[in-house]
């Protein structure tokens, strides 16, 4: 009953992080690989979040112009995959946007730099990525690496099932989920209109599936924006991304919300992505390859 | 090759009213904050002044005068407590350690509606005393949910009760 039902047993557990329930499942795996997948999602937690007085977004916010932080290598490898996707989608992707949504200057600003801080709000090109773990903050900044870093806490948290030698795992960060293993997993999502109802989604064997909505989310679509200003693309309806890692796909549907599935569509295809829109009448535009992933 | 996009018919969803879920047992979940720890039942019951007192202090309301509690062979503390959200009503598990640090935080089971039944006794005696041996029948099959509106705030609020208590309650108990 102990040796083989270890192996044979999924094991299931939840807990309170990053803002959601967080949900890990796994076979093969001791108990104690679980807690060491949550102790990966709790440091990124203790790191990214914005609330969290100590944590490296919320020392970056605070950091004057001009100023050199040492960060953990784990932040600096989020803030590395943001700017990358900062570039690619022109700022569409911008992890500094909660700043200009509330209007609030940066905690940085002084009372000698506010003009300037008053002119042009700091963007993701004023924060500078220095060799790992520095970076410099080029004008006072308001990161949130909201739109990003729950997808990363997925893939790390992922990685340790793996090394571990789970034979399946998955991990579920609020509707942020990778998985891998034998069996093809069954993922639905919420009828927009109606978040008791569920849709079929998609079977995800392996990879990860992200979903953006900003209707159930609202300081989330507000990080979202479009570089010239204009209304998010995405009215009343919800985003979803398969891509290889959680990290991407939590991305990613922010780009489609703003820009639309079509013209994120080499964004999408250069990772290796695909999307799906529902609208809030239930109707369904996708990609092909979407539902056609393994 | 561009993609083709294509506008897929409605797809008949599914119409869940209730959605559970079961994680652990408070056996199980015991052994998981405290492994090996024994543990001694110690319900805690609140007086009228000492809800107000942790009201005041965590800034949660304290719905039940009476609570779940086990001491461990520590002289840590364990609780099952219960939390209610619009939606979402979720039972978790919460250990302290002797000096009242938080030593784990475990989610034993999660249900969700979406019709306002939740608020109803008779919805949620239908969960009273289900353990992981006894699996609920809800939409068994549904367990991976994308896009979900799972908030742990009720949770994170019921965890700063907790520690109230403990520090206005607990900590002067012999």
């Amino acid at each position: 009953m102990t040796s083989c039902s270890k192996t044979s047993a999924e094991l299931r557990r939840a807990r309170p992080l990053l803002g959601t329930l967080v949900e890990i499942r796994a076979r093969g795996v001791a108990p104690a690989t679980l807690d060491a997948a949550f102790a990966a999602v709790a440091r990124v937690h203790a790191r990214m979040s914005p609330h969290e007085p100590a944590s490296d977004v919320a020392r970056l916010n605070r950091a004057r112009a001009g100023e050199t932080l040492r960060i953990d290598a784990w932040t600096w490898r989020v803030l590395a995959a943001a700017q990358r996707l900062a570039e690619k989608s022109h700022g569409v992707f911008d992890v500094t946007i909660a700043q200009s949504s509330t209007g609030v200057p940066p905690a940085g600003c002084t009372t000698a730099g506010a003009d300037a801080c008053a002119t042009r709000a700091g963007d993701w090109r004023d924060l500078v990525l220095l060799p790992r773990p520095r970076v410099r903050v080029a004008r006072p900044l308001r990161l949130d690496l909201g739109g990003i870093a729950k997808g990363f806490a997925v893939d790390r948290a992922l990685a340790i099932l793996r090394a571990a030698g789970a034979t399946s795992g998955v991990v579920n960060a609020g509707g942020d989920l990778r998985v891998f293993g034998a069996a093809a997993e069954r993922v639905v999502v919420r009828h927009p209109a109606a978040p008791g109802r569920l849709i079929p989604l998609a079977l995800l064997r392996a990879g990860a599936l992200a979903t953006s909505a900003n209707y159930f989310d609202a300081p989330r679509a507000a990080r979202l924006r479009r570089p010239d200003g204009r209304r998010l693309w995405l009215g009343r309806g919800s985003v979803s991304v398969r891509a290889p890692t959680c990290l991407l796909a939590d991305a990613l549907t922010k780009i489609v919300a703003a820009i639309g599935p079509r013209r994120a569509e080499p964004l999408l295809r250069a990772h290796r992505a695909s999307a799906l829109v529902l609208t809030r009448d239930g109707r369904i535009c996708t990609s092909e390859e979407f539902r056609d992933a393994a | 090759m561009r993609t083709k996009w294509l506008a897929v018919p409605v797809v008949l969803a599914a119409t869940t009213s209730g959605y559970a879920t079961v994680y652990l047992t408070v056996e199980q979940a015991q052994q998981a904050i405290f492994p090996g720890a024994k543990f001694t039942f110690a319900p805690v019951k609140l007086d009228a002044a000492q809800r107000k007192a942790i009201e005041k202090q965590s800034g949660v309301r304290v719905r039940s005068a009476e609570l779940q509690a086990w001491r461990t062979s520590d002289s840590g503390w364990f609780f099952v407590d219960e939390v209610l959200g619009k939606h979402e009503f979720i039972a978790y598990a919460c250990g302290l350690d002797a000096s009242g640090a938080v030593v784990g935080v475990e989610i034993l089971d999660y249900r969700e509606t979406y019709g306002g039944e939740i608020r109803q006794s008779k919805w949620r005696a239908q969960f009273a005393g289900k353990t992981a041996r006894d699996p609920l029948k809800l939409d068994a099959e549904i367990k991976n949910i994308s896009g979900a509106t799972l908030s742990c705030r009720h949770v994170t609020d019921g965890v700063k009760r907790l520690l109230a208590l403990h520090d206005l309650v607990l900590k002067n108990l012999r």
